[in-house]
């Protein structure tokens, strides 16, 4: 929808992702919208660099979420959220509304 | 002037490198752990010196080149020195707070544009608020100890950020120390 804004069609990808999911990492975005690692990795970097995004090492996994110190966080969350509304349901569902189970889970229970 | 890059120190190297750029057109303000070194006297020492600019990063690197600086990725280093310069993207802001007013320190070396103590404190109680980063709060308490720095804006800041209860802690470990 906003592609023709960010020059990049991974960019909307990931704002609603994250005002979905609140932290990301490369890979699972790369799984879940079916695309290629490389160009994800370099957009999450472009939203660091940025200050939009800051990110965090989980053993070996980056993980990336909303900068709290970012000035226009609200505003580009807000516009997340508005370009997430005009999204059309089958496509909330196939992409972003992941069934990944987010609870915890005691060490040792079978999955 | 024969610049000795193996034993500059953080403020010294802040101010070539401000300095170099502005004789250059270019524009950069100190901000984040740098500024911390520089009001605590080295008691805090970063050796990441972050400027922000609204200028490109190809042109302030063709800048920095001059200094022998070279581009490694998103940041520059000399061989030679233990200090490395990054470039952070503007606006310049601490929390929701966009910052317009700097501190310009002068030496022989030129003028360093930097953060105010208040707004490096600030910058530093940002951190400890969000991430409850424990370094950020001692890093304020240290500005704020070799710095005069008015508490009340602070407090009227962080109630905007909405962490007035944070602020409480770092005024209780402020006023003990």
């Amino acid at each position: 929808m906003l592609e023709y804004l960010f020059a990049n069609k991974n960019v909307e990808k990931i704002l609603y992702f994250l005002f979905l999911h609140g932290k990301c990492h490369a890979s699972e975005l790369s799984k879940c919208f079916d695309s290629a690692l490389d160009p994800i990795q370099k957009t999450l970097l472009k939203l660091e660099w940025g200050g939009l995004l800051v990110s965090f090492s989980e053993g070996k996994t980056r993980i990336f979420e909303w900068n709290p110190r970012y000035p226009f966080l609200k505003e580009v969350q807000n516009l997340s959220k508005k370009m997430g509304e005009f999204l059309p349901e089958e496509i909330k569902e196939r992409y972003y509304l992941s069934t990944k189970r987010k609870r915890p889970r005691k060490t040792g229970k079978p999955l | 002037m024969v610049i000795d890059f193996s034993t500059i120190d953080a403020e010294q190297l802040a101010t070539l490198v401000c300095e170099t750029l502005a004789k250059n057109d270019v524009e950069a303000v100190l901000v984040g752990g740098a500024c911390v070194t520089i009001y605590s006297e080295n008691r805090y020492q970063s050796h990441d010196l972050d400027f922000a600019t609204y200028h490109d990063l190809n042109k302030v690197g063709s800048v920095l080149k001059k200094l022998g600086f070279e581009r490694k990725g998103k940041y520059f280093a000399r061989a030679d020195c233990s200090f490395f310069i990054d470039l952070v993207n503007p606006p310049i802001a601490v929390g929701e707070e966009p910052v317009k007013k700097f501190e310009r320190l002068k030496s022989a070396l030129g003028t360093l544009v930097l953060l105010t103590p208040v707004d490096c404190v600030k910058d530093r109680l940002a951190a400890y608020f969000h991430w409850n980063d424990r370094q950020a709060l001692e890093q304020a308490l240290l500005v704020s100890a070799h710095c005069s720095v008015d508490l009340e804006e602070i407090k009227e800041w962080s109630r905007k950020e909405g962490h007035l209860f944070k602020y409480k802690e770092f005024l209780d470990r402020f006023s003990n120390n």
